[in-house]
């Protein structure tokens, strides 16, 4: 039958049934323990694991640099990193109650890494004594660490939320003589002092240290030297094994409370607390539990193992699997003890009578009536114990089948099987592989289910873990935040604002996500804030832009630098080419004073950095032609001592130079920036009218046939309302249309008429006569014009 | 005052729209007792003007000033200062309050920020030290109805801030003040967006929906039908045309600010010293204004000189004839029009002096070559030209643009070439202004042959022969070309995106069609049966149903004039309303690119 099946499992200790379940088959390949350091989180946390440096491994087909590697409880890879820390020796490693992974190296360097192997910044150091000593031993709990120092000295620090390292009070050890032989504390949280109290057992004795007092224990039933020690987890028990062979627990006034001889005298690899009735002992391929009787329970492995201690057992771990040892739950063991007739083990049988269709099941039934409360308790807290599935179905019907037998006012019972039902989602949810969080219901139970969420997201399961939050009702505003960092989930939660979470995302140092987020953001006014603390904006590009928005009116170095650092060459060339206008518009800058150094730097500067990106040949040109008209303006500038130069344009420049009559300079800027022959016809003959130099004009139009005809100077003659001056060059014009517009223009319809009718453009003709409409003796020229166009048109 | 336009006759009840703003903003000033100086932003004095009279304004204890970087000049202890969210604005205020504080003056100082408070801006204050001394509120003032039929969110610069400056704050307003109408008029089913900022402003509408849902439920049927979101990215060839409307060209020559131009009292015909300048209020109050907005401006002249005409007849026969009193009545209702008639012959006669130069024409006549993109050559030559003549720098952007965006881009050899003489010709500080309309995409190199006559030909934007005087498609506003912009929104509204999408694609942006509940919970049978209901029931009313047309990044009045001509058709179904970030005009919009260094 099954239910003996489950009991033929457990060992008797005293009176006690102690059970080990396997929970998984590791999914890691190729990880040998003995090789390698290993930090267990408690709580079904990750595994770290990384060579062991102070052992001489042979190294397979590996790289000789350390790798550390995270993984979850069932061994799947969650991250890794290269191990490249200086510092000596990795000493210490364990995981913080927020599960960060705290590593102490010899020189008393701390690093810490999140459960993605991401490194901490910044890295602390346990203090100059350490790095000058070394450090040899570290105990870690909960949120602390004790370092032992070759020196012999000790170093706390207390909380590693708040890394403050001091020395504890100094026990004397002549370390050159004799090494403690073990080193244990018992946790602040336990201690009268409220600070930490180291165990040391040294030479014959026990010496005890902490802040500021050392004191060696006093007792004669020490039997010193002690090989080991471990402090149980409510902090009350001490367990010690002797150098005969003897594993003695006490008090924390070192009475014994009960002591067993073991077969060997030598001292456990490791030793641990089994809740808070047996000690664990592993050496070599034993694993003793050991409790209040003369007898032991032992297991034989044939790989090496590491015992992790929870607050109601221990889990196992080796290389292939890793398993749960614990004393039966007094529920699970009522049910099924092998010949147990407890109501709820009835009730169970009931169960299985009423599956095969059975009457005995009532008969159960009848026989239980009385206690089927309890009953249906004891299924209820025995599934809760249970990490088989499918037992836990059949004890959670059998609560429910019996529940069903009471009748009315049995709302507590109902919501009980409720409430469990719900625990078990939860624990199944999380023990699948994937997440590799073995929890059993008393370690969820004081974990407590917000801290679960959390961690998950830090291990960025971040489905499971808004799922689970509103499974339970637990929506604790930032945690619901951050939990929807992930796009997909983020649609989930419509209306949520973005920005209150990027800047969560932000506080919590995590700027990736919170640029990422920002990008979400419909509200930009709300993103502002947002990136105004980020200190780095990340190749996003609607967050970038709000970035440089703001920057630009407000941080131009910031902007200056930023583009710097993505490689952003032509922004920084516009940024300083910009600050040169800015030095221009400096009153100073103009009067050709020294300034004008300074500014054609920045140009030349931002020349070069143009000239960095093929695309920007152009600029980069322009740039350089800047500066070079500037250096002209000066020079200009000076040798007419007229301040009218500096920051015209080049056309400018050679008008003013040729209304000033400077010839010369105008011919030179036209050379030095190689302005064509077309614009030069215009600047000049615009340049000559403006000045109403118009023999000069007409010299200029015999120089030789201009390059682009006569309209310049017509244009510019009628624009100077000069008509004497324009008919000297409308006949030259070539096409009989623009002569036809010019003439129109100065109000000659006669010439104008002729040379359209001439052009054969009866469009044009119409214009002309509308501009002309006023003066009806010359429309009637036009009429008859077009008349005679439109007859040769039809002929 | 007449400037204050009458909504009497909108499709949508504007109206109220604008008295809850004047409501929000005499609350600001109530709430502040005693006596207290109101310093405007003059950015937002344009817009405030069309919202409320100065008058109410004083008589609830404010005098008024503009704020500017010099300090205030009151006697008043209450200083409120109503601006825009922007830095140089903070500084001023920063450096006001220090003047005080140096001076010894205690005052109190509030500040309305307009439509909404930003965090960085109270930074600003934050590290001015002055924040603690201010009280902080907001004016939600998301736009201001400009006339009967047109929105404006006063965005001044929402093109080139998305464009060149990835700057997209504006996007949020257009969807917030869209938002804020949709919590008035119901939510608008039908959202169809063209363009990358509108498919956005679309996005940030229906996470707005369902952050702040608008309860539709106690509002029978959405007032407006459709929604059309239109990037002006999407259409640049339209503004870069001289508009030939009769308020087009008004607007190209004299610029319409807030609803009326201002020009020399001499012009208008007054009798004032030299010099003096006079606002002419123009909308729809006028109602010769209201017959001849839309019309091109040949039209109007004829229209002028045809009531000219018959007024002059009118008044012989009333010299030379008996009358009967009735007849007088008549007359003397015509000759209410007179001034009307005057101020609008004044201006025709004005706008006449522009549009009668040679250049003007030898400008309309270019655009056409480009728009019809058959000789390239002639417009490179003239635009060479232009830049060698020093002609005005905006006026050759525009030119430039328009040839860019048609042959999607200059050839290598002449992009380097004209941006090079354009440098020489205006100075080196454009290089700045080249830089931007590049990253507008406004001006660049050739790299893909242009969609332009393909998209020209589709969607039939080039009519010969046009009618002007009795047109009978939306090409008289350009004298024969249709605009794209308007093109596409009469597609829009016949039969949505799909079946003109290949087209779509051909222009800039990704577009979007949706369909939207206004019942933010999941819409049942009934609700759904009782919307369509009430839908069918306001066609039933002989309403037509409303298309808000909105335009990001501005529109220009031959546009509206065109949607006018569009709605005024006897087959279409729909009115009208026009949303845009502003009014702009080919000068305005290439001016927002240029970069002023000197």
């Amino acid at each position: 039958m099954a239910n003996v099946s489950v009991a033929a499992e457990w060992q008797l200790l005293s009176n006690r049934f102690y059970r080990k379940l396997e929970i998984y088959q590791m999914r890691w390949k190729h990880v040998d323990l003995s090789r390698n350091k290993v930090a267990c989180a408690p709580f079904g946390g990750p595994i770290a694991i990384i060579r062991d440096d102070s052992k001489i491994v042979q190294l397979y087909s590996e790289s000789a640099l350390r790798k550390l590697r995270i993984f979850n409880s069932a061994g799947v890879l969650i991250s890794e990193t290269i191990w490249k820390h200086p510092g000596g020796r990795l000493i210490g490693m364990s995981w913080t109650d927020d599960q960060t992974l705290i590593c102490i190296v010899q020189d008393g360097t701390i690093y810490r890494y999140n459960i993605n192997a991401e490194c901490l910044e910044p890295n602390y150091s346990m203090g100059k004594e350490c790095f000058e000593q070394n450090v040899v031993d570290c105990v870690f709990w909960g949120n602390g660490v004790v370092c032992l120092t070759e020196a012999g000295k000790l170093f706390c620090v207390a909380d590693f939320k708040d890394i403050k390292p001091y020395k504890l009070a100094d026990p004397i050890i002549r370390m050159e003589e004799e090494l403690p032989h073990c080193m244990a504390v018992i946790e602040p949280q336990y201690t009268v002092s409220g600070n930490v109290v180291v165990l040391l057992g040294v030479g014959d004795g026990i010496v005890t240290v902490d802040d500021d007092d050392v004191r060696q224990v006093e007792s004669d039933d020490l039997r010193g030297p002690v090989q080991k020690l471990a402090v149980s987890h409510n902090g009350r028990i001490l367990a010690r094994f002797t150098h005969d062979g003897y594993l003695v627990m006490s008090n924390m006034q070192f009475d014994t409370i009960f002591e067993y001889q073991c077969e060997s005298d030598l001292p456990p690899e490791q030793m641990a607390w089994c809740g808070l009735d047996s000690v664990l002992l592993y050496r070599d391929d034993m694993l003793l539990v050991v409790g209040p009787s003369e007898y032991c329970i032992s297991y034989i492995y044939d790989e090496p193992v590491i015992l992790i201690p929870e607050c109601d057992g221990v889990r196992i771990l080796s290389n292939s699997t890793l398993e749960f040892l614990q004393r039966v739950p007094d529920s699970t063991e009522s049910i099924f003890k092998i010949g147990s007739t407890s109501p709820a083990s009835l009730l169970v049988d009931a169960l299985d009578h009423f599956d095969r269709r059975s009457a005995k099941a009532d008969e159960n039934l009848r026989l239980i009536r009385t206690s089927l409360p309890e009953a249906v308790e004891a299924c209820v807290d025995a599934a809760g114990h249970e990490f088989d599935v499918s037992r836990q179905r059949t004890l959670l019907r059998a609560a429910s089948y019996g529940q069903a037998f009471f009748g009315f006012g049995s709302n507590f019972q109902r919501d009980c099987i409720q409430e469990m039902c719900k625990t078990l989602r939860v624990l199944n949810a999380v023990r699948d592989f994937v997440i590799g969080v073995p929890l059993s219901i008393q370690q969820y139970k004081s974990l407590t289910a917000p801290v679960l969420i959390g961690r998950l997201i830090n291990a960025h399961q971040h489905l499971l873990a808004l799922r689970l939050s509103e499974y339970l009702g637990i929506i604790k505003a930032s945690r619901k935040q951050e939990i929807d960092n992930e796009k997909r989930e983020l649609k989930i939660c419509k209306g949520i604002s973005y920005a209150a979470v990027a800047a969560h995302a932000d506080k919590s140092g995590r700027r990736k996500l919170a640029a990422m987020l920002v990008e979400y953001e419909s509200r930009s006014s709300k993103q502002r804030p947002a990136l105004e603390f980020f200190g780095t904006i990340q190749a996003r590009s609607f967050a970038r832009d709000l970035f440089i928005t703001y920057a630009r009116s407000y941080k131009h170095e910031f902007l200056k630098d930023f583009f710097l650092s993505t490689g952003q060459l032509q922004d920084v060339a516009f940024l300083l080419w910009k600050e040169s206008w800015e030095l221009g518009k400096n009153p100073m800058a103009s009067k050709g004073s020294p300034l004008h150094g300074p500014r054609i730097k920045l140009i030349e500067k931002a020349q070069n950095l143009f000239s960095e990106t093929k695309e920007h040949t152009f600029e980069s040109k322009a740039a350089e032609e800047h500066a070079k008209l500037l250096r002209i303006q000066h020079e200009l500038e000076v040798s007419t001592k007229q301040a009218i130069f500096v920051d015209s344009s080049i056309s400018d420049t050679i008008r003013t130079c040729i209304v000033l009559g400077n010839h010369r300079a105008a011919m030179k800027v036209k050379t030095e920036f190689k302005v064509s022959e077309k614009r030069w016809y215009w600047l000049k003959v615009f340049a000559l009218a403006t000045i109403r130099d118009w023999d000069a004009l007409e010299k200029f139009s015999k120089e030789k046939r201009p390059p682009i005809g006569y309209r310049p100077f017509v244009e510019a003659c009628i624009d100077a309302d000069e008509k004497g001056e324009a008919l000297k060059y409308i006949p030259k014009l070539g096409d009989p249309r623009e002569r036809a517009e010019a003439y129109a223009r100065i109000g000659m319809a006669k010439e104008a008429a002729d040379a359209a009718s001439q052009a054969k453009d009866g469009e044009l003709l119409g214009r002309l006569k509308l501009s002309f409409a006023q003066n009806t003796a010359a429309s009637s020229i036009f009429d008859t014009l077009r008349d005679r166009l439109s007859f040769q048109g039809v002929s | 005052m007449a400037q204050i336009p009458n909504l009497d006759n909108s499709p949508l009840n504007l109206k109220s729209l604008r008295e809850l703003s004047q409501r929000e903003l005499i609350n600001i000033l109530k709430n502040i007792r005693g006596k207290k100086c109101l310093v405007i932003d003059p950015k937002l004095s344009g817009s405030l003007s069309l919202i409320i009279q100065t008058s109410v304004l004083r008589e609830h204890g404010a005098e008024l000033r503009h704020l500017s970087a010099d300090p205030i000049q009151t006697d008043c202890t209450k200083v409120v200062y109503l601006v825009r969210s922007r830095f140089n604005l903070m500084r001023y205020i920063c450096s006001h309050v220090h003047n005080d504080i140096s001076k010894g003056l205690e005052r109190e100082y509030h500040i309305y920020f307009v439509p909404r408070r930003e965090v960085v801006c109270e930074k600003v204050l934050e590290e001015e030290k002055v924040h603690h001394l201010m009280t902080i509120g907001e004016y939600p003032f998301y736009m201001v109805p400009l006339d009967e039929d047109v929105l404006s969110f006063e965005l001044d610069f929402a093109n080139k801030d998305c464009q060149v400056d990835g700057d997209t704050s504006s996007l949020w307003y257009i969807a917030k003040a869209i938002h804020k109408l949709e919590s008035s008029f119901g939510v608008i089913p039908h959202v169809r967006a063209k363009g990358k900022a509108s498919v956005r402003v679309a996005d940030i509408l229906s996470h707005m929906q369902t952050e702040e849902p608008v309860n539709s439920s106690d509002m029978g049927g959405p007032e407006i039908n459709t929604l059309i979101l239109l990037d002006r990215e999407v259409d640049m060839v339209t503004p870069m045309c001289s508009q030939l409307t009769y308020e087009g060209l008004l607007d190209e020559f004299l610029h319409i600010h807030n609803g009326s131009v201002e020009l020399d009292a001499s012009i208008m015909g007054a009798q004032q010293q030299e010099g003096k300048k006079m606002k002419v209020p123009l909308n729809s109050s006028d109602k010769l204004f209201k017959e001849t907005r839309d019309l091109n401006f040949e039209v109007v002249v004829q229209v002028l000189r045809q009531k000219a005409t018959s007024m002059k007849q009118d008044y012989t026969e009333m010299t030379t004839t008996n009358q009967t009193v009735s007849e007088l009545k008549d007359f003397v209702k015509k000759l209410n029009s007179l001034p009307e008639m005057t101020r609008h012959i004044n201006l025709a006669q004005h706008l006449s002096m522009f549009t009668s130069k040679q250049s003007f024409l030898a400008r309309l006549d270019m655009e056409h070559t480009i728009v019809e993109a058959q000789s390239y050559d002639i417009c490179f030559e003239y635009i060479e030209e232009l830049i060698h003549k020093q002609e005005p720098l905006v006026s050759v952007l525009r030119f430039l643009i328009l040839l860019s965006v048609t042959n999607s881009g200059l050839p290598k050899k002449h992009f380097d070439y004209l941006r090079r003489e354009l440098l020489h010709s205006y100075g080196f500080e454009h290089m700045a202004t080249l830089n931007n309309l590049e990253k507008a995409g406004l001006l660049k190199k050739q790299e893909t042959k242009s969609n332009w006559l393909t998209v020209k030909r589709a969607l039939q934007l080039v009519i010969e022969d046009t009618d002007t005087a009795n047109p009978n498609d939306i090409s008289y506003v350009f004298s024969g070309y249709a605009p794209l912009s308007i093109r596409l929104v009469q597609h829009a509204v016949r039969s949505g995106w799909r079946p003109m999408e290949e087209i779509l694609k051909l222009l800039p942006g990704p577009h979007s069609e949706t369909k939207r509940v206004g019942f933010s919970s999941s819409p049942s049978f009934d609700t759904l049966h009782r919307s369509s209901e009430a839908a069918d029931r306001l066609v039933a009313d002989g309403r037509r149903s409303l298309v808000l047309v909105v335009f990001i990044g501005g529109v220009t009045f031959a546009e509206i004039s065109a949607l006018r001509f569009l709605s005024a058709q006897e087959g279409m179904a729909y009115d009208m309303i026009i949303g845009t970030t502003n009014i702009v005009n080919g000068n305005t919009l290439a001016e927002a690119y240029v970069e002023h260094l000197v």
